[in-house]
């Protein structure tokens, strides 16, 4: 018996187009979610900020689609292995948190040597980290290879947090704190949830702009400026 | 025997009486206790309304309505697709209406190419070809407008709030669509109809108007759906600055350059196809050559675009990477990095067939051909080439695997899925491809030039260098930092390129008036080769579908990339597995369709249906005969043209 063209065709097209979804089928299936808001609480601790800043970088933050950890050879993009080590030398002028943070903020003003630029700006859509949240990656940054020191009082070229509430860590007075007298009316009690973004004032330094002594346990930005080297 | 039979029926009967008695019970209970009497529900004495019935509706009716009144209008932000869902919706008919809009304006740029090559050559062949081309365009023209309708509909009502938001920012450009298409209309349905009516050179300037008229329109649509992946002239909230800008955003020419390539490879395939399903309907030899020949002619405009289309979308990669890098790494690095895997195998797969159909053809020349000894090294090229460009950089494996290997790539394989080996895997792909046609071209020819064999020897050279330095190159990008290793793709590709157009200006000169060994005779070719060529067109369809949805699925959960966020329930990037689901279900819908499209052109070859005369007359005469039901069948023509 002889099957008519119409039918041979039509089985054909339905074979190839079975085939090419089947090996649809064949890859690894990952549904890709929005990322879920993310809860800064005002009295994180350094530790609880690490696993935050850890969880944004394979998550929200997007940063672990291109940056490694422990691998070597031929890499597209920095690895992470050891990082803190480096990035208290790697710009002179900069301590980490402040290289750390103009990585992010202005990714482009210094890229690695051997590397193409290619950081986007992360506290700008479509990433849009807000400066807490990206507080919680330094300090997680940090950790690899390092001691994390960071706070979510830590003042650095890009953001001067808001005065934090009396008596609590990091307050006017308080060990660590800001000078006494800064204006309470911006505190944000332990427990509380910190605005998602600092007031776009106080977002941004100019670049060459005097950044006041951090305010956290970090250590002060340089007196020329945090992004000047 | 009788003993063991009644055993066996008491075994079944048993159970099934028990079942059968319970049942009854139930349905007894059930039966008195529905008889059972019970008092008339009454509402206490304290909410009993005193309000009359009637009063009470009408009390009712009019709340309602002061409440309707009352209601504030709110925008919708989204609306729900009944069943599929909205994104699915919008995705298979936006898919359906650019397929269809790629053939509609794939098509007449080279059916006005194959024109302008009959009138310059007075071969009326090629004429009659163009023309036969042009009749699968009046249906698909009327089909791209319906799907086009159909998704401006869709959109607005599913994704109100963001088609507004569109709408806001590109509503300096629907005017010149509209008159462009208008224009289109025009220029279509002239040149088709107007085939011989012209004198030749008012018909190719209307054929030239045509394509000029549809670039443009399909220029304009580029800049509403490459502003969606890379915003431009816009504020960080969206306010338009400028609506230049906007239109000229990153990957607004790059992706115009891309369609117009891949639209003429995907028309020149459904063409093919066209003629596959004529030839393998064929009754007659000549009907056969006539489509083997238009076969072939649609299956070199085909590939001879899709050779360079890989360039044209390296070029709109590195476009994207410039634009973000963020987007360039979801695409290749992130949730997408496994759809092209999938691509690689639809390419190896377009590549194989179409070498495979090259070869098939030699067999339409006559005499033993030397050449095809040359087959079998072409095809061990092209197999590597596609192993090692679907080699995945990370393999699928368990724990235990993956501790064996030492992390998630292969110690060896692993090696063979980074881009220094898939680029050079490509490049020689297309190489090989192209020595392929060269064979095809050369067959039943010898040259018969003084300077032959320096001519053979430079075109071995040429392509023998090329692929040591491609090769070369890509071994070289395993031991150099990433900022020199990403350039290297530059020299890959200009050295193919320009070992396609050196070796082809030698052949031209080599085979000027060469022997004839043999001659070709069209139709005579297996009929696999037939499906082959609907086989290519299903795949080309298929990868269109699937770089269509990277290309709008890359946003994942924003509308404009950064800048109108996707909330909607679909915000969601889907498994790689229901988004080639849906790619297989449209492509069968657009088949379904095409096919409606091929059965409705092939009308124009049946014969006219004789006029009928009704039966009260019952008077034959010259060249009529009575038929059932009493009426006559006239031998002339109904047609009223």
């Amino acid at each position: 018996m002889t099957i008519p063209v119409g039918p041979r065709i039509g089985a054909l097209v339905l074979a190839t187009t079975a085939f090419y979804g089947y090996v649809g089928q064949m890859v690894p299936q990952n549904e890709v979610q929005p990322p879920a808001p993310i809860l800064i609480r005002a009295d994180l601790t350094t530790d609880e900020m690490v696993g935050i800043g850890r969880d944004i970088t394979t998550g929200k933050g997007l940063c672990r689609t291109c940056h490694t950890i422990g691998q070597t050879g031929a890499l597209r993009f920095p690895d992470f292995e050891g990082l803190d080590v480096r990035a208290m030398t790697r710009v002179p002028g900069l301590t980490d948190i402040e290289y750390f943070a103009q990585s992010m903020y202005e990714p482009d003003r210094f890229v690695v040597p051997g590397f193409n630029p290619g950081m986007p700006t992360i506290n700008r859509p479509p990433i849009g980290l807000t400066d807490q949240e990206i507080l919680c990656v330094i300090a997680y940054l940090q950790s690899l290879g390092g001691t994390p020191t960071v706070t979510l009082q830590t003042a650095h070229a890009y953001y001067k947090p808001p005065a934090a509430a009396p008596g609590a860590p990091g307050a006017p007075g308080a060990p660590g704190g800001a000078p006494a007298g800064a204006p309470p009316d911006q505190n944000a009690a332990p427990g509380q949830q910190l605005p998602l973004s600092a007031p776009p004032a106080e977002k941004v330094a100019p670049p060459g702009t005097p950044v006041a002594p951090a305010a956290g346990p970090a250590p002060a930005a340089p007196a020329t400026g945090g992004v000047a080297r | 025997m009788n003993g063991l039979m009644n055993r066996k029926l008491l075994f079944v009967l048993g159970p099934v009486t028990g079942v059968a008695m319970f049942v009854a019970v139930v349905m007894i209970a059930m039966f008195l206790t529905n008889r059972e009497y019970r008092d008339p529900y009454r509402a206490p004495a304290a909410t009993v309304d005193a309000t009359p019935r009637v009063s009470g509706l009408a009390d009712e009716r009019a709340d309602a309505e002061a409440k309707a009144k009352a209601t504030i209008y709110q925008e919708a932000e989204y609306r729900t697709f009944p069943v599929v869902g909205s994104r699915v919706a919008i995705w298979s008919i936006a898919q359906l209406h650019l397929l269809f809009a790629a053939f509609v304006l794939a098509v007449p740029l080279f059916a006005f190419i194959i024109e302008v090559i009959g009138y310059k050559t007075g071969d009326l062949r090629y004429d009659r070809l163009a023309h036969e081309f042009t009749r699968l365009l009046s249906v698909s023209f009327s089909l791209t407008a319906t799907f086009g309708a159909f998704l401006t509909f869709m959109l607005i009502a599913l994704y109100p709030k963001f088609t507004n938001y569109l709408m806001s920012v590109f509503s300096p450009t629907f005017l010149p669509y509209v008159l462009l298409f208008f224009a289109e209309a025009f220029f279509l349905y002239t040149y088709y109809y107007g085939w011989g009516k012209f004198h030749p050179v008012v018909h190719l300037v209307l054929g030239f108007m045509l394509n000029l008229v549809g670039t443009a329109i399909m220029f304009i649509a580029n800049a509403w759906l490459t502003f969606m992946m890379s915003p431009n002239g816009v504020s960080d909230t969206g306010a338009v600055i400028s609506v230049w800008d906007a239109v000229y955003n990153y990957t607004w020419m790059p992706i115009n350059v891309h369609r117009v390539i891949a639209n003429v490879a995907f028309g020149g395939s459904v063409a093919a196809a066209y003629a596959a399903f004529k030839f393998l309907n064929a009754t007659s030899d000549e009907e056969r050559a006539h489509y083997d020949w238009m076969g072939y002619i649609g299956n070199f405009v085909a590939i001879s675009a899709f050779l360079p289309l890989p360039f044209a979308g390296y070029w709109l990669a590195s476009e994207i990477y410039a634009f973000s890098q963020t987007l360039g790494l979801t695409m290749m690095g992130g949730a997408f990095s496994w759809l092209f895997i999938i691509q690689a195998v639809l390419i190896g797969n377009l590549f194989l067939a179409a070498n495979y159909y090259l070869w098939l053809g030699m067999g339409r020349v006559e005499g033993v051909q030397p050449l095809q000894k040359f087959i079998k090294y072409l095809l061990i090229g092209i197999a590597l080439c596609f192993m090692v460009w679907a080699t995945p950089r990370s393999i699928i494996a368990t724990v235990s695997e993956v501790r064996a290997m030492g992390g998630s790539a292969h110690p060896v394989l692993g090696f063979l899925g980074v881009m220094s080996a898939k680029n050079t895997a490509v490049n020689i792909l297309i190489l090989t491809t192209f020595m392929s046609f060269l064979l095809y071209r050369r067959t039943g020819k010898i040259a018969a030039v003084a300077w032959a064999k320096a001519g053979h020897a430079a075109q071995l050279a040429i392509f023998a260098s090329v692929a040591v330095f491609v090769i070369s190159l890509g071994i070289y990008g395993y031991f150099v930092e990433a900022s020199v290793r990403i350039g290297l793709s530059v020299p890959q590709v200009s050295s193919v390129l320009f070992a396609m157009v050196a070796i082809t200006a030698i052949d031209v000169f080599l085979f000027r008036g060469a022997k004839r060994t043999g001659e070709v005779q069209w139709g005579r070719i297996p009929a696999i080769s037939q499906y082959v060529l609907i086989f290519i067109a299903v795949t080309f369809t298929w990868l269109m579908g699937l770089m269509g949805y990277v290309r709008s699925g890359l946003r994942q959960h924003w509308h404009v990339y950064g800048v109108i966020r996707d909330n909607s329930a679909d915000a969601f990037t889907p498994t790689l597995g229901f988004a080639t689901q849906v790619v297989s279900v449209t492509v069968l819908l657009f088949f379904v369709l095409i096919g409606v499209v091929f059965w409705i052109t092939s009308l124009h070859e049946r014969a006219e249906y004789p006029a009928v005369v009704p039966a009260p007359e019952r008077v034959p005469h010259s060249g009529g005969h009575i038929v059932l039901g009493g009426a006559v069948r006239e031998g002339h023509t109904n047609r009223l043209s």
